[in-house]
């Protein structure tokens, strides 16, 4: 919260009325203390006041969880999605296929300067022959090769890269790839990461769902919030009246409000964290029972303690909003006279 | 406290001229009664004062303040320095006596621990001492009343404005309320109620402004 400390009428007094310093040092320490005071009595009395009405806050804090576990949950799914793919084969391959007529000297030599770069890890020569010699293994082919006049096939450099392959350096990769589709010698440059490829994108539009969804339902509990702090303006409108009367700033009277919009937050932030953290230890042994047919070792990711204070942090400040939103439209409504 | 209005005039937005050519001075220390026709505009000049309506024309000088001058901000500053007893915006039913009357030492940040002193202090001069725990739907319409002063004058302010205090009560309760008004002013509160009971405001010797058609008619002593 970040309201100043309001002048305060007698603070003034002093001010005008008094040149010692210390005076006015002592009275503004002493005003300041009492604004503390204020605001965590104010903390305090919205919190009370949202059990005078326990069900009606209950369904409104309710709403909020729903909404902020939504795009929670989906997160935590992509998160683990991720972090499945990271746990795969990391090794990957660019295949370097040489034109025809480049020669086993040139293309050694090629070899050579390419392992010794900082991004390859190793080079593996693939001559012709050993080409045809994999090739032969392999059934059905054999009648095809033997009935061709000669070796078809061209020098084949099989590149590993340094980056382990993740979704993160696929970027990386494809450079690296296009760099060497680049060099003269080479006819064609394959990465064997189209699968990667194709669920980077996946995940990315996964995320930005989540983003635009999360917006979405950020939105919905900024008018829930909203609506129910009109509503406890409307209720309080004789309160607030009266106040104004006795000399209330308007940052005195929307104090309870805002706290209230805080607390609404919170708790919800609170409801829907717990929601997820159930329902992901609820889902985690099934959920890894699949995984560990594909792969060893899987934990189910939930929530982890810095995503916990984020989505708190998050909430409580929408709450705020949410609440300040209303009581300014509201507030102004409800005047004298 | 002291207030001044020099030709004054209030035009509501309706275009209702409630006041016109309004001078007064009212000077630190007495007290005065605002009497007149229904509609005259005594509920608007102590509107004026409280800052609740702003007025058309004219100036209103309240404790050497040009109020036309005071930014919008300042306003609940203003109004801590005055008591007000109004009809319309009476006790809250949520909470005890106690809490009606502290309100205005609430809302100014008073040190929890004066609070109550003085709540004691003003429910005290009213005659209330005992009630301050009760709620105050259980109190009588002139214990209410009673109550509101209480809130009006918690804050110890320098002027006291009163509209209607007596309205519904009888005779010997009214009077009960206006000597309250009374000893307020012997201890050097300034007073000004705006009262219908002409016969009540005979006996007060006091000074009576006279509004008709929102024009002071007349200024002076009780007719
Ligand atoms: N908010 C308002 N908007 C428009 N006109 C108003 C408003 N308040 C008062 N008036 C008009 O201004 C005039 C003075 O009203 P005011 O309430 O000051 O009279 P009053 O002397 O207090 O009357 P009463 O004795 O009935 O309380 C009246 O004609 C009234 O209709
Ligand atoms: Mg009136």
């Amino acid at each position: 919260m970040s309201q100043k400390p309001e002048p305060r009428g007698a603070t003034r007094q002093s001010l005008s009325s008094s040149s010692s310093t210390t005076k006015t040092r002592l009275s503004t320490s002493f005003h300041f203390a009492s604004y503390l005071r204020d605001h965590q009595k104010t903390l305090l009395e919205s919190f009370i006041r949202l059990l005078h009405d326990p069900l009606a806050s209950m369904m409104t804090m309710m709403v909020i969880a729903i909404a902020l576990s939504l795009p929670g949950g989906l997160y935590v799914g992509l998160k683990n999605v991720h972090s499945i793919t990271n746990q795969w084969d990391k090794q990957s391959i660019i295949s370097l296929y040489l034109f025809a007529n480049v020669e086993d000297t040139k293309a050694l030599s090629l070899s050579h300067q390419l392992s010794s770069r900082s991004d390859i890890v190793n080079v593996m020569y693939v001559s012709k022959e050993e080409g045809m010699r994999y090739f032969e293994k392999s059934n059905g082919y054999e009648e095809i090769l033997s009935a061709l006049p000669e070796n078809p096939l061209p020098i084949v450099l099989q590149v590993i890269p340094s980056y382990e392959v993740t979704i993160e350096t696929l970027p990386n990769l494809e450079s690296l790839r296009d760099e060497l589709a680049g060099v003269q010698e080479v006819e064609y440059a394959e990465l064997d990461a189209q699968w990667l490829h194709r669920l980077a994108s996946l995940l990315s539009f996964g995320e930005r769902f989540v983003y635009a969804l999360s917006l979405l339902l950020i939105c919905a509990v900024l008018l829930i919030v909203g609506n129910t702090i009109r509503m406890a303006v409307e209720s309080r409108r004789d309160e607030v009246l009266v106040m104004k009367l006795v000399g209330a700033t308007d940052g005195f009277i929307r104090r309870p409000f805002l706290y209230m919009g805080f607390w609404f937050g919170i708790l919800g932030g609170i409801l829907a964290c717990t929601t997820i953290l159930l329902v992901s230890w609820w889902v985690s042994t099934p959920a890894e029972r699949i995984i560990a047919l594909y792969q060893s070792d899987f934990t189910l990711q939930s929530f982890n303690a810095d995503e916990v204070v984020l989505c708190l942090t998050m909430s409580a400040f929408v709450g705020v909003i949410g609440a300040w939103i209303a009581v300014n439209r509201h507030i102004s409504d409800i005047e004298l006279q | 406290m002291e207030i001044e209005f020099q030709r004054v005039g209030k035009k509501y937005e309706t275009g209702q001229e409630a006041l016109s050519q309004v001078s007064f001075h009212l000077q630190q220390g007495e007290m005065a009664f605002l009497t007149g026709h229904s509609g005259a505009g005594k509920s608007t000049l102590l509107k004026l004062i409280m800052m609740i309506e702003r007025q058309s024309h004219g100036e209103i000088i309240i404790d050497g303040e040009d109020l036309r001058a005071l930014h919008k901000k300042y306003i609940p500053y203003h109004r801590r320095k005055v008591g007000v007893v109004f009809q319309n915006h009476q006790l809250l039913f949520d909470r005890s006596v106690f809490h009606n009357v502290a309100l205005p030492l609430q809302v100014s940040g008073a040190d929890p621990q004066h609070i109550g002193k003085r709540v004691r202090a003003a429910l005290d001069k009213v005659g209330l001492l005992g009630k301050e725990k009760y709620n105050p739907m259980a109190l009588s319409g002139g214990e209410q009343q009673r109550i509101g002063i209480a809130r009006a004058v918690v804050n110890k302010p320098q002027l006291l404005l009163a509209d209607e205090p007596t309205g519904n009560l009888d005779p010997r309760l009214s009077t009960e309320i206006m000597n309250l008004f009374q000893e307020f002013n012997r201890v050097g509160v300034t007073v000004l109620v705006a009262s219908h009971d002409l016969s009540l405001i005979a006996r007060m010797h006091h000074r009576v402004l006279t509004l008709n058609q929102g024009r002071i008619v007349n200024d002076g002593g009780f007719s």
